[in-house]
């Protein structure tokens, strides 16, 4: 069974948040306002181990374990473009641009020989995948590799970061796990975020300080995109609470 | 002339001012209640200072100056306070508001004593407290206080015992 892709730069994909590993999260610090973004999935479904190797395994009392998803995101509303999509829907960044938009439409988080469901175009999307495109995906794996591999190596290097994380994060902040259980009931797949003040702490990052200085405009921007709007409520929230506490990393003495 | 904020009905100056200032506290509860008092006034430098070495890293500084500054501290109540050696617990409740919501928490932290400084070094939120187990005495049961007479001709009919 062979699989046939062609993206044809509409733009349509460059919308909402972005999955970022945790290095290109440093290298976009001054593009995008990062967030870390918790995603449970229930024992039992199909994504569960390959979710469990790149993330973390929560032990649930009196329900199905879960496996959850910890990713550095560039954390925009699902409305709002990339901001280095330009006015002709290309990319401002082509050389630079992170990892997931590299690999895109593949995803490493999700094992190989499930890739090719993701090759069905979204609702509104323009991928082509007639057979004028070339063939993309055959015998279960991936044609063309590079950029699949380059970040699922990536992910696995970062594994040790990410569990520390979570561990930090489950001590200091015991009510997370109540929090995952709960968008884990859910019969949509839902979130969970958390601070990128809470990542750099946890990892000791050495430069916090230029980071925060990186986010604290972001934030800001955002922060005023969002004003007024019900259903951005929770990103504004957010953005205004990060806005204080990289203000506070970036004035520090 | 103010009164502390830590409840104790003691003059600031009298009670957390001088610990936040840097004289060692006394006990660990008073460490305690200077904390409390530390995100009252918003002086988080005593907070941070006074985590023990293994966990003051850890210490989110940028999140609890946001909380210092959100929250409207209502109250701290002190529900036990036990200390053996250089080793302390301390059971407390927090109630503070935000976000237009009344909320309190409960933690029992854990502290230690390190050259006659008292440290914070854990705190477990809202703690299940040991379920008390409650043992019904029948009339003709051999009484609890140990007399060797029945319930009945002793210290009672029945009896609830912790």
């Amino acid at each position: 069974m062979t699989h046939r892709f062609l993206c044809t730069a509409c733009g349509k994909c460059c919308y909402g948040q972005i999955p970022l590993t945790v290095q290109d999260a440093w290298v976009h610090a001054k593009r995008f306002p990062l967030a870390m973004v918790w995603s449970p999935v229930r024992e039992g479904s199909k994504d569960f181990n390959s979710v469990a190797r790149f993330g973390t395994v929560v032990a649930m009392p009196k329900a199905k374990n879960l496996a959850v998803l910890i990713v550095p995101t560039a954390y925009l509303p699902p409305t709002f473009a990339c901001p280095e999509l330009t006015a002709d829907n290309l990319c401002a960044i082509q050389l630079q641009k992170p990892a997931r938009c590299r690999t895109m439409p593949f995803y490493p988080y999700r094992e190989e020989q499930f890739q090719a469901e993701l090759l069905a175009p979204r609702p509104g999307w323009l991928c082509d995948i007639s057979a004028a495109a070339p063939i993309v995906f055959a015998d279960k794996q991936i044609v063309e590799r590079d950029d699949f591999e380059f970040e699922l190596q990536a992910l696995q290097e970062q594994h040790a970061i990410i569990l520390r994380y979570a561990e930090y994060m489950f001590k200091y902040t015991p009510q997370l796990r109540e929090s995952l259980a709960k968008v884990a009931a859910k019969p949509k797949a839902g979130q969970v975020v958390t601070s990128l003040s809470s990542f750099l702490t946890a990892i000791r990052h050495p430069d916090t300080k230029s980071i925060a200085a990186q986010q604290l405009p972001l934030l800001q921007h955002y922060a005023d995109q969002t004003a007024g709007q019900s259903d951005l409520h929770d990103f504004h929230r957010n953005y205004l609470q990060w806005v204080k506490e990289m203000r506070f990393l970036v004035d520090r003495v | 002339m103010t009164l502390c904020p830590c409840g104790s009905k003691l003059e600031l100056s009298e009670c957390c001012a001088p610990i936040l200032a840097g004289t060692p506290a006394p006990t660990a509860e008073a460490l305690m209640r200077s904390r409390y008092t530390a995100f009252v006034l918003r002086q988080l430098d005593h907070v941070e200072r006074t985590h023990a070495p293994e966990v003051r890293d850890d210490f989110n500084r940028a999140e609890a100056e946001r909380l210092a500054e959100e929250c409207v501290w209502k109250s701290l109540e002190i529900r036990r306070a036990v200390e053996t050696d250089d080793t302390a617990e301390v059971e407390f409740a927090i109630k503070f508001r935000r976000e237009q919501q009344d909320m309190i928490q409960t933690e029992l932290a854990s502290f230690r004593r390190e050259n006659g400084e008292w440290l914070y070094v854990s705190g477990e939120l809202n703690p299940v407290m040991p379920t008390r187990h409650v043992a019904k005495v029948g009339r003709n049961d051999p009484c609890p206080c140990g007399s060797g007479k029945k319930a009945k001709k002793c210290c009672g009919t029945t009896q609830l015992l912790d």
